[in-house]
């Protein structure tokens, strides 16, 4: 399917605000074909920082962001075992990050999607804690809001969190969507308390899949739902920008866009759907066996999703 | 920068569009002078009341230029491009099927077996030793010298190195061309790497498309009918322009002249004095239009024997179909010529019969199928590369000599570069100059 033609806007480095970036990548949106444009992925000259240039306006939000999208709705019953693995691995990452939490810690999930991650902590964390959420999208908030959950509709800067007031914000696999990244940073580390804690999961750009598939078929490109992808220094540097303490900064095994990348060459390249079905969310030998790989390159410092943990001084 | 003093760009095409769009995007002042009636220079188009459509110039625009100016849902996809040599009245697609004819693999072979000396002295020279005598001789120096209009043996050596890539990666992207059903540009980009999803788009209507999005929220800085009359340096520095009788003061030029014709503009200093005697290559291009398609075995079909006046002829719509009415084609001649010579005083008529009597030979019933034709003449298609002046345009590569002076554009630079190059190299030369100010 291909759609109607996007309102597209030219941006700069969102960490130097510098324009002096070199096309990496180029391609289409192969997994959701939700517009007719191709996209093109730049490379900051400055910090590394690759970003969408032109990119869509935020006025094309629902558009390229679809009913199917799969952040809306990764529920046990559409992606069975996949679902109770990623769970269960989740569950304990996440539950690493709140070890040193008060009892009554309070907790929010930024581009919390359909509450999967706060569900966890519902279901394995403490009865004690506190947990929001804040997203942008409204089919997503009513998706976790029937889960029980306090959701906002907005963006941490809109929804006037209140100030020093939360001891963890955890953003996974959120900051690569957002428009401005550095302005939630601030309003994150404004809600924050002294000392409590913000984590990032993000797509990593210093990995072998990137290097792989960055001239266009790289999962991590997303495209164009994507709009920031960071190295790590690029990412240091956006959070010293801000203010923030870098107290960690390391990489987490990922299959997912190893997986993404053949999935998105393979329908570039016309294979059969059959073939192009086995490298999927849903595909468990594909995803296991990109998680064995990746779990080698982590050992080498080069997994797949990077993690930094910041912290407000 | 903090100078509010204007720099003067000029020429609104491809190339002072990206410029503007650059700048404008970045704050900072500038006017853009342009001596035609509208903007697009090289790349404008046209249409016809039948549905024909001539763009004039560039044709090569790859995906990633599209999305990088944010016109790619207006292309469309190109599936195929082509192209093929006419030699000894048989047909053989370029390059790979020229391999069949044993002389040209053989020459091929032993002259990369023989390895290289010192550096060739001429595009002769480089010719015959990278493709071998056979290829070289028959094939590769008589097209460049139609197309150029001089000898191989005074061109420099630097025609050949700017042509792209190796065996290996042009068989893969012939490959993925073919299993991708789309024309993956292989050798059309020198500034950014190519690969197998950058590919060949096509405006709807037209490459003005692309002229048209850049000069978005700029119109009223530029300035059409107003031709510059001279570029005004003081120690070395440009310090005013001259338009229509009236002296403006710039901060910096970027200018998109032919480099003969900016040396001409620039007063008070000496500097550009030895760009004066670069030549272009004036170039007669006859788009015949025929009922019928695929008259031609592929999109480009280019004729090394002298036996024809032209070097090379284009049947655009084997690429991009939607340039004419279904059932339909155009197919561009191309014939070299210097100002004044025969062809160029030849009327659109005698032109047409000429063409037409040729391809008789190569289209049978071409006379039944013409429909009719128009002409394109241009002083400036094409920059030769003479020995002659081979030090000064390697100087001219580096700078014009005139550090607020900018040469940019396919004209400007003096250089055999593709519509992307243009956009990519333009950008960053503009920044340069900015980032120094």
């Amino acid at each position: 399917m291909k759609s109607k033609p996007l309102k597209l806007t030219h941006v700069k480095c969102c960490v130097c605000q510098s324009d002096d970036a070199t096309p990496v990548g180029v391609g289409e949106d192969y997994e959701y074909h939700t517009s007719a444009d191709t996209f093109l992925a730049v490379q900051c000259a400055a910090c590394g920082l690759v970003y969408l240039n032109p990119r869509p306006d935020i006025s094309g939000f629902e558009w390229i962001y679809p009913p199917t999208y799969h952040a809306f709705d990764f529920s046990e019953k559409d992606f069975g075992i996949v679902y109770k693995i990623r769970a269960r691995l989740e569950a304990k990452r996440l539950l690493s990050w709140c070890k040193d939490l008060p009892i009554d810690a309070r907790i929010l999930d930024v581009g919390c999607g359909d509450g999967f991650h706060l569900n966890l902590l519902k279901k394995y964390g403490k009865e004690t804690w506190t947990l929001e959420g804040v997203d942008l999208d409204k089919r997503a908030v009513e998706m976790a809001e029937k889960l029980g959950l306090k959701v906002h509709l907005g963006t941490p800067e809109t929804i006037n969190l209140p100030k020093d007031s939360f001891d963890l914000a955890f953003m996974v696999q959120t900051i690569e969507h957002v428009e401005q990244p550095s302005e939630i940073l601030a309003a994150i580390k404004n809600a924050l308390k002294r000392g409590g804690k913000l984590i990032i999961v993000t797509d990593n750009t210093d990995s072998l899949d990137f290097r792989f598939f960055k001239g266009g078929y790289w999962g991590g490109y997303h495209f164009p739902r994507h709009w920031n992808l960071f190295n790590q220094n690029a990412l240091a540097r956006l959070a010293e920008n801000v203010g923030f303490e870098v107290a960690d900064l390391t990489t987490q095994v990922s299959p997912v866009n190893w997986v993404y990348s053949i999935h998105n060459a393979l329908v570039d390249w016309h294979a059969p759907r059959f073939l192009i079905n086995r490298f999927t969310l849903k595909s468990t030998v594909s995803l296991s066996a990109f998680t064995s790989l990746d779990i080698l390159l982590q050992k080498l410092g080069k997994g797949a999703l990077l993690r930094v943990i910041l912290r407000k001084s | 920068m903090k100078n509010e003093t204007p720099i003067a760009i000029i020429g609104a095409g491809i190339a002072g569009l990206t410029a503007a769009n650059y700048l404008h995007k970045q704050n900072v002042p500038f006017v853009l002078y342009e001596a035609g009636k509208k903007i697009a220079g090289l790349a404008a188009s046209f249409k016809d009341a039948e549905g024909f459509s001539y763009d004039f110039g560039a044709h090569f625009i790859t995906n990633r230029l599209a999305a990088a100016i944010g016109v790619s849902s207006e292309c469309l996809l190109v599936k195929h491009y082509g192209e093929a040599v006419y030699l000894g009245g048989k047909i053989y697609n370029y390059p790979f099927g020229l391999v069949k004819i044993p002389r040209m693999t053989w020459s091929g072979i032993k002259s990369k077996l023989k390895g290289n000396g010192h550096a060739p002295e001429s595009a002769a020279e480089w010719f015959r030793r990278s493709y071998g005598a056979a290829l070289a001789d028959e094939v590769a120096l008589p097209l460049i010298e139609a197309w150029s209009g001089a000898k191989a043996t005074d061109l420099s050596a630097a025609v050949g190195e700017s042509l792209p890539g190796s065996i290996g990666k042009t068989l893969y992207l012939k490959a993925a061309s073919r299993v991708l059903g789309r024309a993956v540009a292989i050798g059309y980009n020198r500034e950014m790497p190519e690969g197998a999803n950058v590919h060949h788009v096509y405006p709807e209507k037209g490459v003005s498309t692309l002229c048209e999005k850049l000069a978005e929220g700029i119109a009223d800085k530029i300035k059409l009918e107003t031709p510059v009359e001279e570029i005004i340096v003081e120690n070395e520095r440009v310090v005013a322009v001259k338009a229509k009788g009236e002296t403006t003061e710039v901060s910096a030029v970027v200018s998109t002249a032919p480099a003969n014709i900016l040396a001409k503009l620039v007063k008070g200093t000496n500097t550009l004095e030895k760009f004066k005697s670069f030549r272009y290559r004036p170039m007669i291009f006859v788009n015949l239009r025929f009922d019928g398609r695929g008259l031609l075995p592929d999109t480009v079909l280019w004729f090394p024997e002298n036996e024809f006046p032209f070097f090379r002829l284009t049947e655009a719509t084997l690429s991009m179909p939607w340039l004419a009415p279904e059932g339909k084609t155009i197919i561009t001649v191309d014939i070299g010529c210097e100002k004044g010579d025969e062809f160029w005083e030849m009327d659109e008529d005698k032109l047409s019969a000429l063409c037409l009597e040729h391809l008789t030979k190569i289209i049978p019933g071409a006379k039944e199928k013409f429909l009719g034709a128009n002409v394109l003449r241009t002083p400036i298609a094409y920059p030769v590369f003479l020995n002659e002046y081979e030090a000064a345009r390697k100087d001219f590569e580096q700078s014009t000599g005139i550090e607020n002076l900018l040469s940019i554009g396919r004209n400007g630079e003096f250089a055999h570069i593709f519509m992307e190059d243009v956009y990519w190299r333009t950008r960053k030369k503009v920044r340069n100059l900015i980032e120094n100010f």
